[in-house]
């Protein structure tokens, strides 16, 4: 998913690659990441946010843990069209990713892109931390 | 530095998001609609605000719209450089707590107040003094008239739902038009509660 808080589409995406093509991550498993930003048709980044995070999803109140943050604001170590980015974490041992029915907890990786007219771009891949079975559809009683 | 990996590409599609999570649906995350499902015009809307303040309402039942309104106000607000400001009434024991609030704001903003039918009507005496003293234009949300200038009143209906869902993420065809109708008519017109019950509807129909 990718959001933007410019009503204007955005010209720019980012493109990651995890270093399990799959996605799928078991606890304290070490996590780098790749990414290209694709498309800047000459805006100028001002700054990059790399942020490794799980929240969860469902009806009500949500949470969230940040465990991996980093800002990049030095124009050398910016990604452009022919240097991609990158970083790396440890994860942590919990929690585990859980599709549930009215709750879910789920990991991610966001790339947030700062450019210098004061637009900014949020992109967000999701990925999977431990192996915990989806949770199933409680039957309806019959009376 | 840069770290190196694999040059590998992905090869399995996330786990598809139930678009009408809190998350996608929360008050904020999508603009603003009128009854036939039209963005509200919002910087117009804050010239009326400005124009009839010091304390204006927008009015309506149970989720009609008015926190995600009074949000895009909010927002607009401070894009425009006017200082900003979000209080929440959570009971009519709070009047003494907005009253504080009030008094610490900077002159001129622009305040939303959510919830304010919780307030005693006599709250809103109290309000709008402290605004005219501070400068300040309030927003109220509130369920039914308070003899006060109305803003905005916020109505629903199905095409409102469906132009909602149509801004949400994809749920891949598993909710149709008749599933809109009957969960807002199960909810007498309730967009919020309409919305948990379509999550709850695609949740059944995607496992």
């Amino acid at each position: 998913m990718s959001t933007s808080s410019d009503p204007r589409p955005p010209a720019s995406h980012v493109l990651v690659q995890f270093c399990h093509a799959d996605r799928q991550y078991e606890p304290l498993d070490a996590l780098t990441v790749r990414y290209e930003v694709q498309g800047l048709a000459g805006e100028e980044l001002l700054a990059v946010e790399h942020s490794v995070l799980w929240y969860t999803e469902g009806k009500g109140e949500e949470d969230l843990g940040v465990h991996f943050f980093e800002r990049i604001v030095d124009q050398q170590q910016l990604p452009s069209a022919n240097a991609p980015g990158g970083f790396a974490t440890d994860l942590p041992s919990s929690p585990l990713s859980y599709e549930g029915v009215i709750v879910k907890i789920r990991w991610c990786v966001r790339v947030r892109l700062f450019f210098v007219g004061g637009r900014d771009f949020v992109s967000e891949y999701v990925f999977t931390m431990g192996q915990l079975p989806p949770a199933r559809m409680p039957m309806a009683t019959q009376s | 530095m840069t770290p190196t990996i694999p040059a590998t590409r992905i090869t399995r599609p996330a786990p598809a998001a139930n678009p009408f999570a809190t998350r996608f649906t929360r008050p904020g995350m999508i603009a603003p609609l009128d009854r036939a499902g039209r963005p509200i015009d919002v910087p117009a809307l804050l010239d009326r605000a400005i124009a009839l303040g010091p304390l204006v309402t927008i009015e309506g039942p149970h989720g009609s719209g008015k926190s995600t309104l009074h949000i895009a106000l909010v927002r607009h607000a401070a894009t425009q450089g006017r200082p900003t400001a979000c209080l929440r009434s959570t009971s009519a024991s709070d009047v003494w707590r907005m009253a504080a609030a009030l008094g610490a704001i900077p002159r001129g903003a622009l305040v939303g107040l959510d919830g304010g039918e919780r307030l005693p009507p006599g709250a809103f005496v109290l309000i709008h003094a402290m605004a005219r003293l501070r400068g300040l234009v309030v927003v109220a949300t509130v369920h039914r008239p308070m003899r006060l200038p109305v803003l905005a009143r916020c109505h629903t209906s199905p095409t409102l739902l469906a132009a909602i869902i149509d801004r949400l993420p994809s749920h891949g065809g598993r909710i149709d038009r008749a599933d809109i109708d009957e969960a807002l008519a199960r909810h007498s017109g309730d967009v919020r509660e309409a919305l948990f019950d379509l999550y709850d509807r695609f949740e059944q129909r995607r496992r």
